[in-house]
């Protein structure tokens, strides 16, 4: 009877999670502080359940993977022991869950950008509802360091920049290479000889005093 | 129900943001899109101030305007930078425009739907947004000259309308910062 069971729904996900309240924790009945079960159906897709840990493994996949796409890069999400790992495809994106029983082959669900959305707005509303009380793992989204963001540029592009610089350095290096240096002229005897006989007067009073 | 937690996803991660020259670009963008998407969108963005308390920052229809003219992509761009509070309200009101138009953009992305059903809906809004660029943006810098450019303004709207999508509600407004904030490549 004290049972509890919430549920978050889009338009092709399905999120239930059961649980108890934590009567030590003064939860209300109409809450859930211990989780027993979670199950999430996509469209065109098989049920998914488990345990919390394996909850949290799905949120800490599947939110920062979306964080991720904000930014236009594509990145495996999760652990490869892990539970749930998420990563782009061709067609869009594969959640791919491995079950902890022995004997069960892992799950994979193909997912487009509308159902990534709306699996990520079950778990947004999940972790944000007030209803239930149970403290999840943080998730803090940084900005992305600049070389992560470098990798959603294709490599050409990338190289493009600078081997254009460098060959252009090359170019007018050699090309100055072909100027003719030009060489000082060496001084005349006459010149050096009337050179010698001017006196220099630096100072214009001493050359007043002189007439 | 008294012990109630926090959900960490809605703990701003750098509510002190401001945001540079790109994300400024990348920011009106989206609500240019947003005001595509949506006929009605400068009413609508005027009301979700006034339903998320940012009167005292936006208090009318111009102010708002004038924080998002420190786009430099506009034809009449202003110098400056948007504060952080003001950076913050414009990526709450962002999220919630997105969230109020959620379904609209699921149909979008969605790969289910029928193919002539899905042309017609992009090809509605690539005209909308043209039709804004051309109005309020400067046609000679080259980022807009992409976005108006058949193959490349495919992959962008996409791209736009991909991210108002996994930024729509209250979970969207640290995913949607965190990238703005990205740095320059």
């Amino acid at each position: 009877m004290l049972k509890q069971s919430f549920r978050y729904d889009q338009t092709a996900a399905r999120l239930e999670i059961d649980g108890l309240p934590d009567f030590s924790a003064n939860h209300g009945t109409n809450a859930i502080g211990i989780l027993s079960s979670w199950r999430l159906t996509m469209i065109g897709g098989p049920e998914m359940e488990g345990q919390r840990d394996h909850l949290e493994a799905l949120m800490a996949a599947v939110i920062p993977y979306a964080r991720l796409q904000l930014s236009g890069v594509g990145k495996v999400q999760g652990n490869d022991n892990g539970p749930v790992r998420i990563l782009p495809t061709e067609q869009g994106h594969q959640l791919e869950l491995i079950s902890s029983r022995s004997g069960v082959p892992p799950l994979t669900l193909e997912l487009d950008d509308a159902d990534l959305a709306d699996l990520v707005r079950c778990l947004d509303a999940l972790r944000s509802d007030a209803r239930v009380c149970i403290n999840w793992p943080p998730i803090v989204h940084l900005p992305l360091p600049k070389r992560e963001l470098a990798e959603r540029t294709p490599l050409r592009q990338r190289l493009a920049a600078p081997i254009l610089g460098a060959g252009t350095f090359m170019v007018l290096g050699l090309a100055g290479l072909f100027v003719p240096i030009p060489t000082p002229e060496a001084p005349s005897q006459e010149d050096n000889q009337s050179d010698a006989q001017e006196t220099v007067i630096s100072n214009p009073s001493q050359a007043t005093g002189e007439r | 129900m008294s012990d109630v937690t926090v959900p960490a996803v809605l703990q701003p991660s750098q509510p002190e943001a401001v945001l540079g020259r790109r994300a400024l670009e990348r920011l009106d963008l989206l609500l240019l899109t947003v005001e595509s998407l949506d006929l009605n969108g400068g009413e609508a963005m005027l009301w979700a101030t006034q339903q998320l308390g940012f009167e005292t920052v936006f208090p009318n229809r111009v102010e708002l305007w004038k924080r998002r003219c420190h786009n430099p992509l506009r034809r009449s761009t202003r110098r400056g930078s948007l504060s952080a509070v003001e950076t913050e309200a414009l990526i709450r009101i962002l999220c919630a425009m997105a969230d109020r138009l959620y379904p609209m953009l699921r149909q979008l992305l969605s790969s289910r739907e029928p193919d002539n059903l899905s042309r017609e809906r992009w090809g509605l809004l690539d005209q909308r947004l043209r039709n804004l660029i051309e109005e309020r943006m400067n046609l000679r810098r080259g980022a807009i000259q992409r976005l108006l450019d058949g193959e490349q303004a495919r992959n962008l709207q996409r791209q736009l309308v991909l991210t108002l999508a996994l930024a729509a509600g209250p979970g969207g407004v640290d995913r949607l910062r965190a990238s703005l904030l990205d740095p320059n490549p």
